[in-house]
């Protein structure tokens, strides 16, 4: 089986990787002190991150500790976002010294 | 007669080498505990996070943030241009790639002096503490890319790729793909949330 030919999927995950930062712009400003933004940011990121792993790193091809390092890096910031906008007292508690 | 054993399934392999994904572990590593310490001063310091994101420039990390996908994009397009035999392409991909990627160090340096016409320097509070940490950490990394780059494409463009052999590409654009992946999160944490 030859190299696949897939230039019009990274063109079009370049274009919604475009689309998404552009929208993400306006999320500050219109939802401003929403407490749900820090979720739809947090799933913004995922997704963003999630396409740049899938179809530019194209992880989900290479070998297991490859897919496992980025799926694991990837979902770390927008947890601890999710995390830190609900439960920042608690946080702030046990890393206090 | 001898039992017929079914082959074993080919484990698929590393893009570009084991060496990078070294690298990239570590980078990762690295900026997991720099997204540590902001997510704790954070939880710490709220006030000043939220009010923070509305002094720096939106337009600088916007700019940085299509610098970072489109250079992205265009070292893929590059590799994938190589593997289906299309040199000349894959170099073209692989010079915008550079051309684009040198617009981040230009944009963060009009964006620091930005700051500091603004009386934003690192000891104007812990949100703009970590920014910075976080930020000039990013473009140190960023700069060794492109550096890689640099040395990537004249190897492309003296033929030492082929499009069975082009580890050297693909090590390149996984690094460069790693490196898109941390200014992903780094953009929202200091720019879009307040």
């Amino acid at each position: 089986m030859g190299p696949r030919e897939h230039y019009s999927e990274l063109l079009v995950t370049w274009l919604v990787l475009v689309g998404l930062t552009l929208a993400s712009l306006g999320l500050g400003q219109w939802f401003h002190g929403a407490s749900w933004l820090p979720v739809l940011v947090a799933a913004l990121v995922w997704i963003k991150s999630f396409l740049v792993a899938r179809r530019f790193i194209e992880a989900n091809l290479a070998h297991p500790y490859v897919a496992r390092l980025v799926a694991i890096f990837i979902v770390i910031a927008p947890a601890a976002l999710v995390l830190t906008a609900f439960f920042g007292p608690t946080i702030a508690r046990w890393a206090s010294l | 007669m001898p039992a017929h054993n079914p082959p074993l399934p080919v484990m698929p392999g590393f893009p570009g080498n084991k060496g990078i994904w070294a690298g990239i572990t570590c980078e990762f590593v690295e900026f997991t505990v720099m997204f540590a310490i902001y997510f704790i001063a954070r939880a710490h310091f709220p006030e000043a996070f939220q009010q923070g994101a509305e002094r720096l420039s939106r337009v600088a990390g916007t700019v940085i943030t299509l610098i970072m996908v489109t250079s992205s994009f265009l070292v893929a397009a590059s590799v994938n241009a190589l593997r289906n035999q299309r040199r000349s392409q894959a170099v073209l991909a692989l010079s915008t790639a550079l051309v684009v990627a040198l617009g981040y160090p230009v944009a963060k340096a009009l964006e620091f002096s930005w700051n500091l016409a603004h009386g934003i320097d690192g000891g104007a509070g812990i949100f703009f503490t970590v920014y910075y940490y976080l930020t000039f950490n990013h473009l140190v990394h960023a700069s060794w890319g492109i550096l890689g780059m640099i040395w990537v494409l004249i190897r492309l463009a003296k033929g030492a790729y082929s499009a069975e052999e082009h580890a050297g590409l693909e090590a390149l654009g996984s690094y460069w793909h790693a490196t898109d992946l941390v200014w992903l999160v780094i953009f929202p944490l200091f720019y879009v949330i307040n």
